[in-house]
C-alpha cells in the first residue's frame, strides 16, 4: 500500500485542462491548484490490480501540458485493506 | 463523511504538497472532513425566479446547515446567483411566524383589534363562518383567493379545486396575473397553447440575442451568464438590448437602445415593415403555417368604468380577431417607417436599422427574450404578439436558436399558475371556464356532478346555473385588479392571500388595495412565513411552511418540472399552504355552499365536508402514507401525509395528471411523467411522452405531436396555423404632463427578490442593498436641486414616498424617466403606481405612470 | 445604527472634553503623544483616513485633533483615535466594513478641516484616495466560481471605472460566463462601500490605507499585470502568500476576525418579534 503526494507543474493557464487529463489514471486524484498551474496530486496503489505508484508517476510526466512533477510525501505501509479502511473517528 | 486511516494519510500528503507549492486548497479538502460529517444532501429547485436553478441542500439535525448549486443540473451546472447563495437563510429569519394570529379585542375577533395568537381551530372556524356567510350573501364573487406562481404545483391544484369545485367560485387568481398574463394571452391568441416553444438551449444556439424589456443580467442571472458566454465564445454573435432606461445588460450590448415608453409597439411594427419592404420574409413558411389577422383598437386601459379614459375608448377590452390578407397586413405596418419610428421612439435610425437587419437576415438565428417590459404593459398582449409577428414572418421560430421566448419572474408561474390554471378563467391543462365542455370534462375527472364548476357566463347547456342563494349564478369571472376594487366596493367580503405579498405588490395601494383590505365589511386572511406588509394589513395571519419545509414541485420558464422532498420541518405551528387549503375545507359543508338542485344530483354529498368531496374522493387519497426515501436510503419526513393519512402530494399530482393523460382530453400537448419519476430526475421539459422530454415544440423531429412530413405544425390551433396579429402603436394611459413631468418605471434588483420578504431577512443581502432608491438622470436631479444621495419626495396623483436619489448607480435613466425598485417595505412604490391593466390580459402595467419629484 | 451614533457622540464629546482638561497639563500630553507617535506611523490595516488626508506622516503633523471633521460628517462614520488605540490619539478614521465613506459631493469633512490636514484642494470627491480596494481573496469570492454576485460592482460609486467586470468563459460548466470584478487603482477612491457590501462572512474585497498599501499592495499589483501578460488574459490574482508578508508592527490577520469591528448596524430592519412589526403599522411612515 503506497500513498504519495506530488506537485505537478503545468504549462501556464493549462492547470484545468491537465487536471482533466489526470482524472483518467487509476488511483490518481487532483486536490487543487488548477488556478495556480501547480496541481496537488495524490497517487495510491493497492493490491495487484493497479500499477505501482512509480509507474504512474512516470506516466504523469508524459501527459500533455505537464512541465514537471515533484514528489513531496510518500507513505508505504504493509497494513491490510481492512486496517486502512477502518474508521478512526 | 467518515474519516478512515487512508483518508487521514492522504490528507497529510495533500497538505504537505500544498504547503510546498504555496497553493491554498479549498477548506473542504483539507480540514473539513469531519465538519461535513452526517450532512444529508438532497436536490431542490431554487425558491426564487423562473430560471429554475437546481440546488443541493445539506441538512443536519433537522436544520439546513449547508447548500450548493447542483453541479448536475443542466440549467445552472452548480452555479447560483447571490440570492441562491443565501437560500438556507431565508428559512431562518428571526421573526418567522409560528402561530395563527387573529385581530382581537377583549378576546373576540375585532377588525381593529391587535393580533393575538389563536389555535388553528379558532382561526379556521372564524374564517369559515365569514366565508360561508359572504358566499351566500354576495354570490360567487363574494369570496376570493389570491395565490401565486410560487405555490407548488399541488398547492395551486388543491386551491383550484377548493374554489372552483368546492366554493363554486371562479374568484381564484394568482399573482402571475401581474406577471405573465399578457404572455399567456399572446400565446393563446397566436398559437392556441400556452408557454414557450423553445427552451434554454436556445441560449447556446442563437447568433443574435434581442432583449425586449428584460433585464436578464439582474433578474435571470444564470441565464444571463449563459447568454454572455455565447456572446464571448461564438464568432459573430451580437446582443441587442431595448429598454426605457439603461441597465446592466447594456454592458454587453452591441446595440443598446433606450426608447420612449410604449413605443416598443412602433419599433416592432417598423421591423415587420422593414422585412416586408425588403421582401426578406419567408414566403413558404407564412403560406403554410400562418394566418393574418387584426385585433380591435382603442381598447382602453383597464381602469374603473367611470374613468374618462375608459369612457373615451371605442372598443373597450375587445379582442376578437378578424382574418385579413397578407397585403392588408403589409399595409397596416406601412406607416412605421424608419423616420417615423425613430422620431417617435427617440432611438437613432442607425440603431433601429441594425436591429431590423438582424431579424431580417435569413442566415442569422435570432432569439428574443422579454419579461415584464412586455408583459406589464397596457398593450401587453399586443406587444407580445408583435414580436411573434416578426419571428413568424421570418419563420424563425420553434427550432434551436430561433426562439421568441417569454421568461418568467416566479419559480412556478408556468408550473402552477399556468399549467394548473389558477386563474379565474382557467382550469388545468389550458382548459377554460368559458367552455361548457371543458368544465364538464373537469367535473368528470373530479368525480363531481355536472354543473358544479361555475361557467364564465353562469350557464351550462344553455341554462342558468343556480347559486346557493337560489338565484342564477350570473357572470363569474373576476381578475386580480378587479378583486381589490370589489373589496373596496364591498362586493367581495372574504379574501385569502397565499404565498405572495399582495398588499406591497398591487398597484395603487392608497386608492384601492388598502381601503379594500381595511373595509370594515371584509375579512382578510394572509398565509405568510413572515410579518409582511400584507400580513400587517390582514385580519387573520396563518403561519406557513416555506419551500423545502414541505414536499414540492415547480415548473420553470422552459417547461421544466422539478420536484423536491421535504428537507426540514416548519417552525412552531406553521403549516404548509396545501395543508391549510385542505384543512380549511373540513370546516365547510357541501350544503353550506351548494344549492339544492346540484346536491340533488349527488345526494350522498349533502352532509359531507368539502374535504370529503374534493380530497377524500378515492383519487387524491389513493396513495397510502409511505416513508419517503431517496435511492441512497436517506429518509425524509412528509408532514402533510402524516397529518392527513395519505400521500397528499402524490395523490394531488396524479389526479392533476389525469387532465393530461385520460381518454378524451379536450387539449393535447401537456403530457407529464408520473410522480415518482420526477423525484429521480433533475426536472423534465413537457410534453413528456414515453419518458422522452420535448425541447422544441411544433417542429417535426423535436415534437412528437408533429407527424412525419408535417415539418411545422402549430397544433394548438385547429388548422395548425399560427396567427400574425396586427396592432398599432397607441399611447400610454398616463404620460407625463406639466405637473407630473416624469415617467415612473418600477422593477427589481439582483440582490432582492420581489417584495423582499425573504431576501431582506438575509443580513448580507440587506447590507448589500438596504433601501430602494430613485434612479434618475443627473440633469433631472439638478433641475430639482437634488444630487446623488439626497432625499427626494416622489409624488403621483395617488400618493407619495421619500427615498434617496441615485444618479450614478447601476441603472442609468434617460432624462424624463425615473426607476424605483419595489422590494422595499419601507418605501412602498405602489402607493404611486396606477391600477391600469392591459384590457385583454388584465395584467397591471407597473412600468408607466407619471410622477413629480421635489426635495424632501 | 443608534449604537454607532452613540459611540461617535461619546467619542467626540469625550475627546473635546479631554482636550480642555489636558490643556492644563501639557507635560502629560507631551509624554502621551511621544509614547504613541511610533505606533501612529503604522496605521492598522482597516483604519482608513477621511477623504483628502495628506500622506500619513504629513497628516499626523498637520492634524490638530480638533474633531471637526467627525462633527461634520453627515453619516457619522468617522471615529477619533482614543488613548490606547493603535491609531494616533485624536486623529480621525473610519472602518470600511461597518461604516464606509458615503462620498458626499460637498465633502463636508474636508471643508471643516481648519489646517489642511484634509487637503482643501480636493474639490471632487472622486479625486480622493482614501485607500485602495483590493479583491484580496479570490478563493472565497464567489464571482470567481461563476456565481452571479457582483455586489461590489453594483454598489461602487465610481461606476464601471473603479471596479469593472471582466467577462470570461467558464471552462468548468462549459456554457456559463464568469463575471470577475477587477479594481482599478486609477479610479478607486477607497471609500469602502464595496467592502461593506461584500456578502461573504469575511469580506473578499477590502480597502487598505494608501500609505500602508504602498510597498505591499503596489508589489502585488505589478505582479498581477505580469501574471496577465504571462497568461495572456485578464487575471488579476493577488497572491495569497503576500497576505503574510506585511511590514512589521501591522497586526492583522486576513483570515481572522480581530480587526473587523462587527456590525453595530442592525442586521435586518425587522424586530425579532413579528408582533412588533405587525402591530406597528407600515414602515414607510
Amino acid at each position: 500500500m503506497n500513498i504519495c503526494s506530488l506537485i505537478v507543474h503545468t504549462k501556464p493557464t493549462q492547470g484545468y485542462e491537465v487536471c482533466q487529463r489526470l482524472q483518467v489514471f487509476q488511483g490518481v486524484e487532483v486536490h487543487g491548484g488548477t488556478e495556480e498551474d501547480k496541481l496537488i496530486v495524490t497517487i495510491e496503489d493497492e493490491g495487484e490490480s493497479m500499477s505501482p505508484v512509480s509507474d504512474t508517476m512516470n506516466a504523469l510526466r508524459d501527459v500533455k501540458g505537464v512541465v514537471n512533477t515533484v514528489l513531496i510525501y510518500h507513505y508505504g505501509g504493509e497494513e491490510s485493506m481492512e486496517e486502512m479502511n477502518r474508521e478512526i473517528n | 463523511m467518515k474519516l478512515t486511516r487512508r483518508d487521514f494519510i492522504k490528507s497529510n500528503a495533500v497538505a504537505a504538497a500544498a504547503s510546498v507549492a504555496g497553493v491554498t486548497l479549498p477548506v473542504s479538502q483539507t480540514v473539513a472532513a469531519d465538519a461535513d460529517d452526517g450532512i444529508r444532501w438532497d436536490k431542490a429547485a431554487c425558491r426564487y425566479c423562473g430560471t429554475g436553478c437546481s440546488v443541493l441542500m445539506g441538512v443536519k439535525d433537522g436544520k439546513v446547515v449547508a447548500s450548493q448549486g447542483d453541479p448536475d443540473a443542466p440549467v445552472n451546472k452548480g452555479l447560483n446567483c447571490i440570492k441562491g447563495y443565501f437560500l438556507p437563510k431565508i428559512l431562518y429569519g428571526e421573526d418567522r411566524l409560528t402561530k395563527p394570529l387573529l385581530r382581537k379585542t377583549n378576546g373576540k375577533y375585532d377588525k381593529n383589534g391587535k393580533f393575538e395568537a389563536v389555535s388553528w381551530e379558532e382561526a379556521f372556524q372564524t374564517m369559515a363562518d365569514k366565508w360561508i356567510a359572504a358566499r351566500k350573501a354576495k354570490g360567487p364573487k363574494g369570496v376570493g383567493m389570491f395565490g401565486s406562481g410560487q405555490w407548488t404545483v399541488w398547492e395551486g391544484y388543491a386551491a383550484s379545486k377548493l374554489l372552483k369545485a368546492g366554493f363554486r367560485s371562479n374568484s381564484l387568481e394568482p399573482n402571475a396575473r401581474h406577471c405573465m398574463a399578457s404572455a399567456v394571452g399572446a400565446f393563446m391568441r397566436g398559437f392556441g397553447i400556452d408557454e414557450p416553444m423553445g427552451c434554454y438551449d436556445d441560449l447556446e444556439h442563437a447568433d443574435v440575442f434581442v432583449l425586449w424589456g428584460a433585464n436578464m443580467a439582474e433578474m435571470h442571472p444564470i441565464l444571463w451568464s449563459r447568454l454572455t458566454d455565447t456572446r464571448l465564445t461564438k464568432p459573430g454573435c451580437e446582443v441587442h438590448v431595448l429598454s426605457t432606461f439603461e441597465h446592466r445588460c447594456y454592458e454587453l450590448a452591441d446595440n443598446g437602445m433606450v426608447f420612449e415608453p410604449q413605443t416598443d409597439l412602433a419599433i416592432l411594427n417598423y421591423i415587420a415593415n422593414y422585412i416586408i419592404q425588403n421582401k426578406a420574409y419567408n414566403k413558404e413558411f407564412i403560406d403554410k403555417h400562418v394566418n393574418f389577422t387584426k385585433t380591435p383598437t382603442d381598447i382602453g386601459y383597464g381602469l374603473r368604468d367611470n374613468d374618462p379614459r375608459e369612457k373615451a375608448a371605442k372598443n373597450r377590452a375587445k379582442g376578437k380577431l378578424t382574418k385579413i390578407s397578407f397585403e392588408e397586413y403589409a399595409k397596416s405596418v406601412e406607416p412605421y417607417t424608419l423616420e417615423y419610428t425613430s422620431k417617435l421612439s427617440k432611438v437613432p435610425k442607425d440603431k433601429l436599422l441594425k436591429l431590423a437587419k438582424a431579424y431580417a437576415d435569413p442566415k442569422k438565428k435570432v432569439s428574443s427574450y422579454w419579461t415584464m417590459g412586455f408583459n406589464q404593459h397596457t398593450r401587453g398582449v399586443w406587444v407580445n404578439g408583435l414580436c411573434y409577428n416578426v419571428h413568424l414572418l421570418m419563420g424563425k421560430i420553434a427550432e434551436p436558436g430561433n426562439s421568441p421566448f417569454s421568461l418568467t419572474g416566479q419559480p412556478s408561474a408556468c408550473g402552477t399558475a399556468r399549467e394548473v390554471g389558477t386563474f379565474t378563467h382557467r382550469l388545468p391543462a389550458d382548459l377554460v371556464t368559458k367552455k361548457d365542455a371543458h368544465c364538464k370534462f373537469a367535473e368528470k375527472v373530479w368525480k363531481l356532478p355536472a354543473g358544479t364548476i361555475p361557467r364564465a357566463n353562469g350557464k351550462t347547456d344553455g341554462a342558468d346555473q343556480t347559486d346557493i342563494s337560489g338565484k342564477p349564478m350570473g357572470k363569474t369571472l373576476i381578475h386580480a385588479v378587479a378583486m381589490h376594487r370589489a373589496l373596496k366596493d364591498g362586493k367581495m367580503n372574504c379574501f385569502w392571500v397565499q404565498c405572495n405579498n399582495n398588499m406591497q405588490a398591487a398597484a395603487n395601494m392608497n386608492d384601492e388595495s388598502y381601503p379594500g383590505w381595511r373595509n370594515p365589511d371584509n375579512f382578510i386572511a394572509v398565509t405568510d412565513p413572515y410579518p409582511t406588509v400584507s400580513a400587517q394589513a390582514a385580519d387573520l395571519i396563518l403561519p406557513t411552511a416555506m419551500w423545502i419545509e414541505k414536499e414540492g414541485a415547480y415548473g420553470n420558464a422552459e417547461r421544466r418540472t422539478q420536484f423536491w422532498r421535504q428537507q426540514v420541518s416548519a417552525p412552531g405551528e406553521a403549516k404548509s399552504d396545501v395543508w391549510q387549503i385542505m384543512e380549511f375545507s373540513k370546516y365547510v359543508k357541501v350544503k353550506d355552499v351548494w344549492p339544492e338542485d346540484l346536491i340533488a344530483k349527488a345526494p350522498e354529498y349533502a352532509d359531507k365536508t368539502l374535504f370529503d368531496v374534493l380530497y377524500a374522493n378515492g383519487q387524491v387519497d389513493k396513495f397510502p402514507v409511505e416513508q419517503v426515501t431517496d435511492s441512497r436510503g436517506n429518509k425524509y419526513d412528509n408532514d402533510e401525509s402524516a397529518d392527513f393519512g395519505f400521500y397528499v402530494q402524490k395523490g394531488l399530482f396524479e389526479e392533476y395528471r389525469l387532465f393530461n393523460s385520460v381518454e378524451g382530453i379536450p387539449k393535447k400537448g401537456h403530457e407529464m411523467a408520473d410522480f415518482d419519476t420526477y423525484h429521480k430526475v433533475r426536472g423534465m421539459r413537457w410534453p413528456v411522452i414515453d419518458g422522452k422530454e420535448t425541447l422544441w415544440r411544433f417542429r417535426e423531429g423535436y415534437d412528437p405531436h408533429v407527424a412525419k412530413g408535417e415539418g411545422v405544425k402549430f397544433y394548438g390551433k385547429p388548422d395548425g396555423k399560427a396567427n400574425i396579429i396586427t396592432a398599432p402603436y397607441e399611447p400610454a394611459a398616463e404620460p407625463p404632463d406639466k405637473e407630473y413631468d416624469l415617467w415612473l418605471c418600477t422593477g427589481r434588483v439582483l440582490e432582492h427578490w420581489h417584495s423582499g420578504s425573504m431576501t431582506r431577512r438575509v443580513p448580507e443581502l440587506y447590507r448589500a442593498v438596504p433601501d430602494a432608491v430613485v434612479y434618475m438622470h443627473p440633469k433631472d436631479a439638478k433641475k430639482r436641486r437634488l444630487r446623488n444621495g439626497a432625499l427626494a419626495k416622489i409624488s403621483s396623483r395617488r400618493g407619495e414616498i421619500v427615498c434617496k436619489v441615485d444618479t450614478k448607480g447601476r441603472n442609468k435613466c434617460p432624462e424624463g424617466l425615473v426607476f424605483i425598485p419595489w422590494f422595499d417595505a419601507g418605501r412602498l412604490v405602489n402607493k404611486l403606481t396606477l391600477d391600469q391593466t392591459d384590457p385583454l390580459s388584465k395584467e397591471t402595467d407597473y412600468k408607466k405612470c407619471s410622477v413629480k419629484i421635489t426635495r424632501a | 445604527m443608534s449604537e454607532t451614533e452613540r459611540k461617535n457622540e461619546i467619542n467626540r464629546r469625550q475627546f473635546l472634553g479631554n482636550m480642555l482638561k489636558t490643556a492644563c497639563g501639557v507635560g502629560l500630553v507631551g509624554l502621551g503623544l511621544g509614547a504613541y507617535s511610533k505606533r501612529a506611523s503604522s496605521l492598522p490595516a482597516d483604519y482608513i483616513r477621511p477623504p483628502g488626508a495628506l500622506p500619513e506622516e504629513d497628516f499626523l503633523g498637520a492634524c490638530i485633533r480638533c474633531g471637526l471633521c467627525v462633527r461634520d460628517c453627515p453619516y457619522d462614520i468617522l471615529f477619533l483615535g482614543e488613548v490606547g488605540d493603535e491609531v494616533a490619539t485624536g486623529t480621525p478614521y473610519f472602518i470600511a466594513r461597518t461604516g464606509p465613506c458615503e462620498m458626499c459631493e460637498e465633502i463636508p469633512c474636508v471643508v471643516a478641516c481648519p489646517t489642511n490636514a484634509l487637503d482643501h484642494d480636493l474639490k471632487d470627491i472622486e479625486d480622493s484616495r482614501m485607500g485602495l480596494a483590493v479583491l484580496i481573496d479570490q478563493e472565497s469570492c464567489i464571482a470567481f466560481h461563476g456565481l452571479r454576485c457582483e455586489v461590489c460592482f453594483n454598489v461602487c460609486p465610481i461606476r464601471n471605472r473603479a471596479i469593472t467586470l471582466d467577462m470570461q468563459h467558464n471552462p468548468r460548466s462549459g456554457k456559463h460566463a464568469l463575471f470577475i470584478p477587477v479594481v482599478h487603482s486609477e479610479a478607486c477612491t477607497g471609500c469602502g462601500l464595496c467592502e461593506r457590501a461584500c456578502i461573504l462572512e469575511e469580506a473578499a474585497i477590502k480597502v487598505f490605507p494608501m500609505h500602508l498599501a504602498k510597498g505591499e499592495l503596489g508589489k502585488h499589483y505589478r505582479l498581477g499585470w505580469k501574471e496577465k501578460e504571462k497568461a495572456g488574459k485578464a487575471l488579476v490574482t493577488p497572491d495569497a502568500e503576500h497576505r503574510y508578508n506585511l511590514p512589521e508592527g501591522v497586526r492583522y490577520d486576513l483570515q481572522g476576525e480581530g480587526l473587523i469591528i462587527e456590525g453595530e448596524a442592525e442586521e435586518t430592519p425587522f424586530s425579532s418579534n413579528p408582533l412588533d412589526t405587525l402591530n406597528s403599522g407600515f414602515m414607510d411612515k
